[in-house]
């Protein structure tokens, strides 16, 4: 057991610094299609959006509206809060084709979005 | 001369009886029974307050005070533990949190049984590192010697998520260290909670989640007398902002409780940000 301590604590100290030039190198390097959703008169537009399947995405999300919402999607596993007319860039991994819900969780009656990966 | 030797041997197996006996029961507090949770890498949005409330009930536990999920002088059967939290989002990357925790042991009346201060934070946008890292820093206060051998514990997490797919997976390796109380002049215990998570549909889907706890780093315990549990949950969102997660755990040795039983209940709403957003460049605030 103080093997398995010592292991684990060579790997996390030599590992950690390793994963994190890879992720930093990742993410200079994986240029990511620019896409956009709004949020304003208590609904999402558009209410579908379509996105290529099998690579990275940035979407813009932008809050037009007087209220704070939170972004959320259940699915991708993504939450953000956003104030009146705040915008913030949501970064996905490469989706499979399929379609993913996403919603404001603040309100229960703005109707789910979803994105539409093909 | 033959008598002194005979009397320094009692001493030493007295001596090492107590310590046993002593680092055994330091080594079941690195599981908190008032909070089987896994904390993902996500922290409460800006200027959103959740309230929740976590609660265990050990559905077949230990008869002895000390066993199992308790590190007081009450015994583990059927003993309720209930906690109160209250969790802040102070910027896009930070959260504070403050906890009342409650108990009601078999028998006895509900009560105080200690509070605890936290932050917690994530590291850049999820998605840019392989792995999603978070940080968690805590002090704990115990009503001693009642709930817990220490009066005041910190402890420490690193949080390593990554999705894969419909997947995600959460791992807490929990480090302790005792502040105040027995056990202060000893080094950081280990223990553990994670987490595997279908995400399947937003009102109900399944997971599985470890807790464990495996004495000190430098002196773990025998796997005998350590705690591992496995729980099986659902989880989701309700109506209104609620969360749910509920489960069954089910002790793997001999030092766990054999059946604890969790409902946790958390809601959330925007109540104002005492901050302003967070760039895209910002590492940690």
């Amino acid at each position: 057991m103080l093997l398995a301590a010592r292991f684990a604590r060579r790997v996390l100290f030599s590992a950690g610094p390793l994963m994190l030039c890879a992720g930093l190198a990742t993410a200079a390097a994986a240029p990511a299609p620019s896409l956009q959703i709004s949020f304003d008169g208590h609904q999402f537009t558009p209410r579908t959006l379509a996105v290529p399947a099998h690579r990275p995405l940035v979407i813009k999300v932008i809050n037009a509206s007087g209220e704070t919402i939170e972004f959320e999607s259940f699915k991708l596993n993504r939450e953000v809060a956003l104030t009146p007319g705040e915008a913030v860039e949501v970064r996905l991994p490469a989706l499979r084709p399929g379609r993913y819900d996403f919603y404001d969780d603040f309100h229960d009656s703005v109707p789910t979005g979803y994105l539409l990966a093909k | 001369m033959h008598l002194r030797l005979d009397q320094l041997r009692r001493f030493a197996w007295a001596l090492s009886l107590a310590l046993t006996l002593t680092f055994a029961v330091r080594a079941r507090a690195q599981v908190n029974p008032w909070e089987f949770e896994v904390y993902s890498y996500a922290t409460e949005g800006r200027g959103t307050l959740e309230l929740e409330t976590d609660n265990a009930v050990v559905a077949k536990g230990h008869r002895l005070a000390g066993e199992g999920t308790t590190a007081g002088v009450f015994p583990s059967q059927g003993m309720w533990f209930n906690q109160y939290e209250a969790d802040y989002g102070l910027t896009d990357r930070i959260e504070a949190a403050a906890y009342l925790m409650m108990a009601a042991p078999r028998d006895h009346n509900y009560q105080y049984a200690g509070s605890a201060l936290r932050l917690r934070g994530r590291l850049l946008d999820p998605g840019v590192l392989p792995v999603d890292l978070g940080w968690y820093t805590e002090i704990e206060f115990h009503k001693s010697p009642q709930f817990d051998d220490a009066r005041a514990e910190l402890e420490l997490r690193p949080i390593i998520e990554k999705d894969l797919g419909s997947f995600s997976f959460v791992a807490d390796p929990i480090f302790e260290k005792v502040l105040q109380g027995e056990g202060r002049q000893a080094g950081f215990e280990f223990g553990y909670a994670a987490g595997a998570y279908y995400r399947g549909t937003r009102r109900l889907s399944p997971g599985v989640e470890f807790y464990g706890g495996a004495g000190l780093i430098d002196s773990p315990d025998p796997i005998r007398e350590q705690q591992h549990y496995i729980f099986p949950v659902i989880w989701g969102q309700l109506p209104f902002g609620i969360e749910y997660s509920i489960g069954a755990g089910f002790g793997l040795t001999h030092g766990s409780d054999p059946v604890v039983i969790k409902l946790n209940f958390a809601f959330e709403h925007f109540v104002g940000a005492l901050f302003g957003p967070t760039g895209p460049s910002k590492r940690f605030f």
